[in-house]
């Protein structure tokens, strides 16, 4: 190699030298560079799911009705038992299902990223926190349109919602940093432990069981109760849905310090995201 | 004139190793372990059901390069682009260059490109996906609609194109990226021979102005021959030959790497090289 090398070429892997905490920041410098990228990548995802469907985004409206169908039914015919709720059971159900597949879709939309875009990974250089961030707005536009026909049931069951229910979105985002913080976590399991990734997916859904969604928070059952008072997500969907419902602060106390740990676990999760993930592309030549 | 040999170095490759695992549960075991251990350490042992994909590469790639890479299935040819190209990390050696060159690369023309989107819409997507803003594709889009010339097909779904419309669209876009090192991993083995020759053309032209090398992956003899000015010959994750004497590096491909071809053929092909007019 003559001296014009040694003067004038760096390595490539410098990037990879720096700390991750440095890593971390770069990666969120280089999302900002690429939001057009994102907003191609969203428009396509949609575009796809959508397109072959003769009812396209009416998917949207029909799938919660369908839900609210369901839980009428449900809770009309004695079935359901949900204890004592402050609004109409169906009402109630709607809304704390709406919120808690807020936080189960943050954390499959980023638990999938990797492998639902291996292939375009070894095929060409791009920023794959891009494949994360696409997958995260693609979920908040799923949410949003079926929200806002929960709210309007909500009105038809007689809820009324107060000034401080505008706050309500700001109370997603630590549902929406726990969801991530697992999310890009398990992204990286998928690659090279696939059966601890479904081992997490199953606990996730089965989170939905010990966290009053389908039941009021009062539960009866003691093992029961005692495992609903240790889940953040008791504390963390409860906050949401009581501010919308009533407007009223639920727990603030231990809602604070869950928005503490969840932000604590996006860090960690979005670190080791950080640290290995580009390891791993070349794990996935064989998927 | 300068020599090639005083033209700047784009891309200097030294003692690059690469290793990857045989099978897909040493894959993920290794996977694992990586993680909780530092891989670089002890990198030169292989572990079980390990090989090497890629051993001890030493390479410069000169402005103005066109190098031929060529080697039997297997021989690392790919690996080696994809660590160039940034896809895979480098645990063991270096590849350097100069952080403010681009390098684009194309493994799969149809990568990223979507069959519901039209031709133009899809440009906008790959141009995206190779780094490239908004304005910046705007303002190459005269140049990507001249090169492809599609015409009033460029507003038509991708997925109705035929192979040859949709190579002519990926690698005009790719060519708009303006790289400075720009990697064809085997992109042009399909389209049309019209295009392929316009392509073959325009690198040409291409590496000749300012600081551009190309990196040219392929085992088709005839278009080594039209294209390159230098030609490494890969075996095993090795480079067994290196040389700016495009003729010989092939004889020396043909006679060792094509030894399972009949005799009539390989003698047919070895002719062809001796003939060529470069």
């Amino acid at each position: 190699m003559d001296s014009e090398t040694k003067t004038e070429l760096s390595s490539l892997n410098d990037e990879f030298e720096q700390s991750t905490l440095r890593q971390m920041l770069l990666r969120f410098r280089r999302l900002k560079e690429h939001r057009f990228l994102v907003a191609q990548l969203v428009k396509v995802n949609i575009k796809r799911t959508y397109k072959r469907s003769f009812i396209g985004w009416s998917w949207l409206i029909i799938a919660p009705i369908f839900s609210v169908i369901a839980w009428v039914v449900l809770h009309g015919a004695g079935i359901m038992n949900p204890g004592d709720t402050e609004i109409p059971y169906p009402a109630y159900v709607l809304l704390s299902t709406s919120i808690f597949s807020f936080f189960l879709g943050s954390y499959q939309a980023s638990s999938n990223a990797l492998m639902e875009g291996a292939r375009l990974m070894v095929t060409v250089r791009f920023p794959h926190e891009v494949l994360v961030a696409e997958r995260i707005v693609v979920h908040l536009i799923n949410f949003i349109i079926p929200f806002l026909i929960n709210i309007i049931v909500l009105l038809f069951y007689g809820v009324s919602f107060s000034w401080i229910s505008i706050l309500f979105p700001l109370t997603l985002l630590p549902l929406l940093a726990l969801g991530l913080s697992l999310g890009v976590f398990v992204a990286l399991l998928r690659v090279v432990a696939v059966d601890l990734a479904r081992i997490m997916d199953r606990l996730l859904q089965f989170t939905m069981f010990i966290t009053p969604v389908i039941y009021a928070p009062k539960v009866t059952m003691p093992i029961l109760a005692q495992i609903v008072d240790y889940n953040p997500l008791t504390y963390l969907l409860g906050f949401s849905r009581q501010l919308l419902i009533s407007g009223e602060f639920y727990e603030p106390i231990a809602y604070t310090f869950c928005i503490v740990l969840s932000l604590f676990l996006f860090l960690i999760g979005f670190g080791i995201f950080t640290k290995f993930e580009r390891k791993l592309i070349e794990r996935m030549i064989n998927v | 004139m300068r020599p090639v040999e005083e033209h700047p170095i784009l891309l200097s490759i030294r003692d690059l190793s690469k290793k990857f695992a045989i099978d897909i549960r040493s894959n993920m075991l290794y996977g694992i372990k990586d993680m909780l251990t530092d891989p670089r350490i002890d990198y030169d042992q292989l572990r079980a059901e390990e090989f090497w994909a890629l051993k001890d590469i030493n390479l410069d790639l000169r402005a103005g390069d066109i190098l031929g890479i060529v080697g039997a299935n297997g021989s690392g040819k790919t690996s080696l682009m994809r660590l160039i190209a940034g896809i895979y990390t480098v645990e063991q050696g270096k590849i350097l260059s100069r952080p403010d060159y681009k390098i684009t690369s194309i493994f799969a023309l149809k990568s990223g490109m979507q069959p519901l989107f039209t031709g133009r819409e899809n440009i906008f997507i790959k141009g995206a996906l190779f780094g490239m803003s908004k304005s910046e594709i705007e303002e190459k889009m005269p140049f990507i609609e001249d090169f492809c010339e599609l015409g009033d097909r460029l507003d038509r779904p991708f997925g109705n194109y035929s192979s040859g419309m949709a190579a002519r669209l990926a690698y005009s876009i790719a060519v708009a990226t303006d790289p400075n090192i720009f990697i064809i991993d085997e992109a042009l083995a399909v389209g049309d021979s019209v295009f392929k020759t316009k392509c073959f053309e325009h690198l040409k032209t291409y590496v000749q102005e300012g600081q551009r090398g190309v990196l040219f992956v392929s085992n088709n003899i005839r278009k080594i021959l039209k294209i390159a000015t230098k030609v490494i010959v890969m075996d095993q994750g090795k480079i067994i030959h290196n040389s700016s004497d495009v003729k010989e590096a092939l004889t020396v491909y043909i006679n060792n790497y094509l030894r399972d071809l009949p005799p009539e053929k390989r003698a047919a092909k070895l002719n062809s090289v001796k003939h060529y007019d470069m």
